[in-house]
């Protein structure tokens, strides 16, 4: 593949990206960009890990490459917010205490974005759906639905689901 | 050991609670605490938090001995240079054994401060109290800790009798305190091991060899032929490749280089030696040779089973399986002479220090190994194999290397979770009493030497018989006559302990025959267990937790009610999970009852709800505890349900998440916790406990709804419908199969152009041979040479007109090899007759076309005859591009000679004979060719006969997507009825269509417009980049083809038809058929259905239906199996999405698993494909696109 200049916007800002054309976007926000919120699990679209909004769609990054990305809008975890000001998804994640490893989690927050992005009160089944192809092997699902169920304004009651 | 003191100060002055070091650490001392003149608290672990909180809990002991707050502490895990060795992070330790110290050592120095402020503040020692390290006394004298310490270096050594809190006094320990890592997970923040980067750092991968997942016998680390270093000498930035024995790295400057490096690498290798056939798990363990070792034997247990009124011997299996973490296992090594750094997330710090001090031969020392979250592993898994990578790779080119394992390497090679096998023997007396319990466990050794010792030769790879098949071995009940035997044996691939170790096989097996004897005697089985069970705590807890989940005692199991196909049940079991070193400790209590419905026609169990109870003792941080119960609940429902690693005869063959699929949030059950109150009690490990009653209760469950007994793991519905019929006597239903739909005659689709000319060429078919060696001697003649025509000559809309034209043409798309320059030739286009290599049209005067004059161009476009006079092969379609208007020509004559000229020879033919007699074609052409332009049909509009000339003009449709006969010629007969190409099908673009949906033409207007056709899918392969070409044709062009090839098909469906029938098959394709490939269906929803589930949430790009996919209905698998292998990485638009290939992830099998599946499935009224793994194996061996 060519060497070419690649133009990305990512979390808002520019970047002007010296890679070949099909390079995963996931290689180029890690490792370029230093963005550690999106992560490698697959490579193959099956695990989430590696989410990122694409014009406020939730995307696999691992299998896009950059060439697709040119004139789009990319956003990652980081974009969402920081720990000093978090997005009130990823508040919802540290309020449910929704992690084990953590390592899943770039995935579940980006997908509940994009899920109230385009459904503003979804319901339990939206949010299973929603959820459903990011996998998580530490179990932690209870905590990550009842994150995602208050992010999307339910209330949540006590202890067990 | 490098001394924590210096580099940490902030104020001068600190307190430590230290040890002499062990062994390897050079004669030093450990610190457990330290407490700084700033009032900070540092607390030093050996282990590691493998995402379960330990962190956290730690910190709230130290700061509820210390009587600081929470958040002054900080907790340090598994750095070597720092933390004391405390062997590995396994079993359920931490908080049970390897946190007493770091009590102990808050604990004295809270004394040691204490004792220090009643001399500085003159009271005693009984009238202080302490507030967030601030001593009080009465007169408001007071003194903080970081005031007695200022100024001083004070270390003491540490004590194991030192007085504790009184757990009544506790306010820390004992609370939900937030976990202290979430903050940063959820903000991209923290600093995973796969996000360590180093200056000057280089991006490794490693090629593992074909031995997957197998790691002792002779052939290990000695089957590595040869490595083609120049097979990637094109990569960019790349650094090394790196041979020792059978370890293979590649090290590139940019990561996505490594990965193309390592993929690319040309290598051969030994054959792999055959192993025992592992889809039968139980002859495999019965033949693994074994060392029995008694761990108890109790009264007379021969004698007992043999009196016994009802014998019950039973065998219960349990499978290999991953511990399957969500990141591939990753590490970043420095190597230098003399200090070895190495970034891991290795769950055992200082035994890897050794092992990296013995693959260097450096002394411990000298290597530092800087422990960093990784993801959860739940055992051990590629994390310490990936750090040695590294440091070979570091050392090999004198630069940081981070080497990242790519999923298929995770999965094939991390140490297994071991298969087992459990034997009881026993029975009933006739007064339903246990007779006797003589029970067995087979388990294989699970020491896992880390990769790099045994591929580089550095250690033997013999395998090692480990004493691990006993955790838990012995059941909780108090039987008269128990006898209990592990028989220790060596691997038979490999293997490693993961969560519960052998406990959960164990409790399967224990908790399952008890429930087998609870029923032979028509006694309820939580009443019976009771009757054996003598733990106090456990009768607590086996009561509570059945007074919560409601139980109601079942002594003679009753047929439930069904409801359609689904039928409930609800089962118990109990274990106190006892780990480490027999006879071990037990950690926390557990006892679950699960409630499961089971469908008796597809086979499918769900766990609906669990009631999980458990008994831990003092709980640090009761959040903790309940989301370590619901950790485990979930995985440990998971293993049961679907996990069992798949092997072939050589190695490991599941790679992906869809050969090892875990449980998604739709199957994960409702979950109950209940958690007793034991705050004066100690603390117990609480990681583990609550997964081992898991795989009983479930099965016992199953046998409430079923009737049936399952006494091999995983409970899929496989095996449960083979279970049931096997019950029941009843064949499994086949499913009526539409008959096979009759070859429709191919003659209705005539080429409409091509009447003139059929019988003549039939007959003289006959005689081509004749014909051949007649035409060889017709004079055809050179035309000379010109020189290059200057670009001016021609206006630039003509050129811009000849853009379009080549556009139609497809020129680019086979005269560019991939990623090659515009137009210069050198593609290789497989034919049946051999290959042929598209030539150089660029306007280079000696290897292109730039010494062509116009009627040359003209001659070879028309009539398929070289400038110098030989015949071109009708794989270039002149027969279609003759048609072009003398304009059109011209103007992509104009076109072409303004390009740049670019100079590449054309490789030469490797035609069979006689097809490499070029003077041949001059016969075909009298036989198969027109020369003559297009002449419109008049009966025709004008949109029809502008489709018409641009499909069977420039756009050579045809060539494709027409049969050819035997001697390479388009069917005039069957114009337009199918083809092949490059190994994809070109479907029909006739009625004989396959589609499930008739193609109109607005939806073969969108097709060649944008890609994409919602009703029949998306353009792949060799048609993708010609719809990417059509894009410079004007919207009206597009229309006008898909007028004319509408006109070949039967329009009797209107569009509102067209989209209901498209509902209505995707909603009948819904729901799983029973009979289709469960291989295939497990591929589908971990590979597939992510992008392709009709109704699943949106993702980037396209969501194209399968049950309406053209290449699923079609006669033959060959577009299905080339998009599976290959993806789509050059979609018509990046709008579309991209397909990842699978080809380096699936194997032959189960891509065919999954094709069948897909068919079945998706097309279930369409005949079985045959010879689909042949032609799997086909595609992945031909040159692909
Ligand atoms: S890493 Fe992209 S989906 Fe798994
Ligand atoms: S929390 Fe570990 S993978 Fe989800």
């Amino acid at each position: 593949m060519t060497q070419s200049t690649i133009r990305l916007t990512v979390n808002g800002r520019i970047h002007d990206i010296d890679a070949a054309a099909d390079t995963a976007l996931l290689y180029v926000l890690r490792n370029d960009l230093e963005l550690n919120g999106p992560k490698y699990g697959c490579g193959l679209g099956e695990c989430g890990a590696c989410a990122v909004l694409i014009d406020g769609v939730a995307a696999r990054a691992c299998v896009i490459p950059i060439e697709g990305c040119v004139g789009r809008d990319i956003v990652t975890l980081e974009g969402l917010g920081s720990r000093c000001n978090p997005d009130p998804v990823q508040q919802a994640f540290i309020a449910e205490q929704a992690a084990q490893c953590g390592y899943c989690l770039n995935g579940m927050i980006i997908s509940t974005k994009a899920l109230l992005n385009r459904t503003p009160h979804p319901s339990e089944a939206d949010v299973i759906e929603a959820l459903r192809f990011n996998l998580c092997r530490c179990g932690a699902h209870i905590e990550i639905m009842r994150a995602a169920m208050r992010a999307a304004g339910h209330l949540v009651g006590a202890a067990n689901r | 050991m490098t001394d924590p003191d210096a580099p940490m100060d902030v104020l001068p002055g600190s307190l430590s609670v230290v040890r002499p070091a062990g062994s390897g650490a050079n004669g030093g001392f450990e610190t457990f605490i330290k407490i700084t003149a700033d009032g900070s608290v540092t607390a030093f672990n050996g282990h590691v938090d493998l995402g379960t909180g330990i962190r956290t809990a730690l910190g709230q002991i130290v700061a509820e001995e210390l009587d600081v707050s929470f958040a002054r502490v900080v907790v340090v895990l598994g750095d070597t240079s720092v933390v004391p060795d405390q062997g590995a992070t396994i079993a359920s330790e931490t908080i049970q054994i390897t946190a007493v110290p770091l009590r102990n050592a808050a604990a004295q120095a809270r004394h040691f401060l204490v004792a220090q402020a009643a001399q500085r503040l003159e009271l005693a020692v009984e009238d202080l109290f302490i507030e967030d390290g601030l001593i009080r006394g009465r007169d408001n004298r007071s003194v903080s800790y970081g005031e007695l310490i200022s100024g001083e270096t004070i270390r003491i050594d540490l004590k194991d009798d030192v007085p504790v809190k009184a757990v009544s006094a506790y306010g820390i320990v004992g609370q939900s305190v937030p976990r202290t890592d979430l903050p940063a997970k959820a903000t991209g923040e923290l600093v995973y091991v796969h996000d360590v980067r180093v200056p000057s750092m280089l991006h490794g991968r490693v090629v593992r060899p074909p031995y997957a997942g197998v790691d002792a016998g002779a052939f290990v680390g000695t089957s590595l032929i040869a490595v083609d270093k120049a097979s990637v000498r094109d990569i960019p930035g790349l650094v090394a490749v790196v041979r020792i024995g059978d370890f293979i790295g590649v090290v590139a400057e940019r990561e996505e280089n490594a990965v193309k490096a390592a993929a690319q690498l040309k290598v051969s290798w030994k054959p792999t030696p055959t192993l025992p056939d592992l889809k039968d798990i139980e002859t495999a363990l019965r033949a693994n040779p074994s060392t029995p070792r008694t761990l108890i034997d109790k009264g007379n247990v021969d004698a007992a089973i043999a009196a016994a009124a009802k014998p019950m011997p039973r065998t219960y299996i349990w499978p290999y399986q991953m511990h399957g973490s969500i990141g591939p296992s990753c590490a970043v090594a420095d190597y230098r002479e003399g200090a070895v750094r190495v970034w891991s997330g290795t769950q055992n710090p200082h035994i890897l220090r050794a092992d990296l001090a013995l693959l260097l031969q450096r002394p411990e020392r000298e290597i530092d190994v800087i422990r960093l979250e990784a993801a959860g592993c739940y055992g051990r898994n590629c994390a310490d194999d990936v750090t040695a990578d590294a440091v070979l790779l570091s050392r090999a080119v004198g630069r940081p290397v981070r080497v990242q394992l790519t999923r298929e390497q995770e999965h094939a090679w991390e140490p297994k979770g071991t298969a087992q096998l459990m034997e009881v023997n026993g029975g009933l007396n006739a007064d339903g009493s246990v007779a006797g319990y003589d029970f067995a466990t087979r388990y294989p050794s699970n020491g896992a030497p880390t990769l790099a010792l045994l591929l580089t030769g550095a250690v033997a790879p013999v395998p090692a018989v480990f004493e691990m098949g006993d955790r838990t071995a012995i059941p909780p009940y108090d039987y008269d006559a128990i006898r209990v035997v592990a028989h220790d044996m060596p691997p038979i691939v490999r293997a490693s302990w993961f969560r519960g170790v052998s406990a959960p096989p164990n409790t399967f097996a224990h908790e399952s025959y008890i429930d087998e004897l609870a029923t032979e005697a028509g006694v309820d089985p939580i009443e019976y267990r009771l009757r054996y069970l003598k733990d106090e705590r456990a009768v607590d807890l086996v009561n509570a937790v059945a007074e919560r989940a409601g139980w109601t005692p079942r002594p003679v199991r009753k047929e439930p009610a069904a409801e359609g196909d689904i039928v409930r049940g609800r089962g118990f079991a109990y274990a106190l999970y006892v780990h480490s070193k027999f006879p071990g400790y037990g950690a926390a209590w557990s006892a679950w009852i699960a409630d499961v419905a089971v469908n008796k026609t597809t086979g499918d169990v769900s766990v609906t709800r669990v009631v999980a109870g458990q008994d831990s003792g003092l709980m640090i941080n009761p959040d903790g505890v309940r989301h370590q119960i619901h950790g485990n609940v979930i995985q440990s429902t998971s293993r049961a349900l679907m996990e069992e690693v798949s092997f072939d005869r050589h190695a490991v063959t599941a790679r992906e998440w869809g050969a090892y699929p875990i449980i998604k949030f739709p199957d994960v059950p409702r979950i109950d916790v209940l958690m007793l109150p034991r705050q004066d009690q100690p603390p117990l490990g609480v990681g583990e406990s609550a997964s081992v009653p898991s795989a009983a209760a479930i099965a016992n469950a199953i046998f409430d709804a079923t009737g049936v007994r399952f006494r091999e793991l995983p409970f899929t519905p496989e095996r449960i419908l083979a279970g049931l019929r096997g019950a029941q006597g009843v064949a499994p239903a086949p499913m009526p199969l539409a008959p096979p739909q009759p070859p429709a005659s191919t003659d209705r689709w005539k080429n409409p152009f091509a009447g003139r000319r059929g019988a003549v060429a039939t007959a003289a078919a006959l005689c081509v041979a004749v014909v051949g060696v007649a035409s060889a001697v017709l004079p055809w003649r050179s035309i000379a040479p010109i020189a290059r025509p200057d670009a001016s000559t021609w206006s630039a809309a003509t050129i811009a007109r000849g853009q379009q034209l080549a556009a139609l043409g497809d020129c680019a798309v086979c005269h560019t090899v991939a990623n090659g320059a515009i137009n210069a030739g050198g593609r290789a286009i497989e034919t049946p007759f051999g290959i042929i290599y598209a030539t150089n049209i660029t306007p280079d005067v000696e290897t292109g076309i730039g010494a062509w004059s116009y009627p040359a161009f003209e001659r070879a476009m028309r009539e398929g005859i070289h400038r110098d006079g030989r015949h071109l092969y009708p794989a270039f379609p002149y027969t279609h591009f003759a048609k072009t208007s003398d304009a059109d020509l011209q103007a992509l004559y104009a076109f072409l000679m303004a390009q740049p000229a670019v100079r590449a020879e054309t490789p030469a033919n490797t035609l069979a004979f006689p097809f490499n007699l070029r003077p041949l074609m001059a016969g075909w052409n009298a036989l198969f060719h027109q020369s003559g332009a297009f002449q419109p049909d008049a009966s025709q509009s004008a949109t029809w006969n502008r489709g018409a000339y641009l499909v069977e003009g420039l756009g050579h449709c045809g060539a494709c997507h027409s049969p050819r006969n035997a001697l390479g010629a388009e069917k005039a007969s069957a114009h337009l009825a199918g083809g092949f190409a490059e190994g994809w099908e070109a479907p029909p673009l006739t009625s004989l269509s396959h589609a499930p949906i008739p193609w109109s033409e607005d939806e073969l207007y969108a097709y060649l417009r944008t890609g994409e056709s919602r009703l029949h899918g998306v353009a792949a392969g060799p048609m993708a980049p010609v719809v990417k070409a059509l894009a410079a044709l004007p919207d009206q062009d597009i229309r006008a083809m898909a007028v004319y090839l509408t006109s070949f098909n039967d329009a009797a469906m209107d569009e509102p038809a067209r989209h209901a029938l498209g509902a209505r098959l995707e909603k009948s394709t819904g729901a799983r058929v029973v009979s289709a490939s469960p291989v295939g269906a497990r591929l589908y929803e971990g590979a597939c259905a992510v992008c392709h589930a009709v109704g699943g949430a949106p993702l980037f790009g396209s969501r194209p239906s399968l049950a309406l996919n053209s290449n699923l209905h079609s006669a033959v698998p060959d577009n299905l199996i080339q998009v599976i292998l290959h993806g789509i990485a050059a979609p018509v638009s990046s709008d579309l999405g991209y397909m990842p290939a699978f080809k380096d992830s699936m194997n032959d099998a189960q891509i065919a698993e999954l094709v069948t599946y897909l068919r079945r499935q998706f097309a279930p009224g369409k005949p079985v494909w045959t010879g689909v793994r042949a032609a799997v194996h086909l595609a992945r061996h031909r040159i692909s696109r």
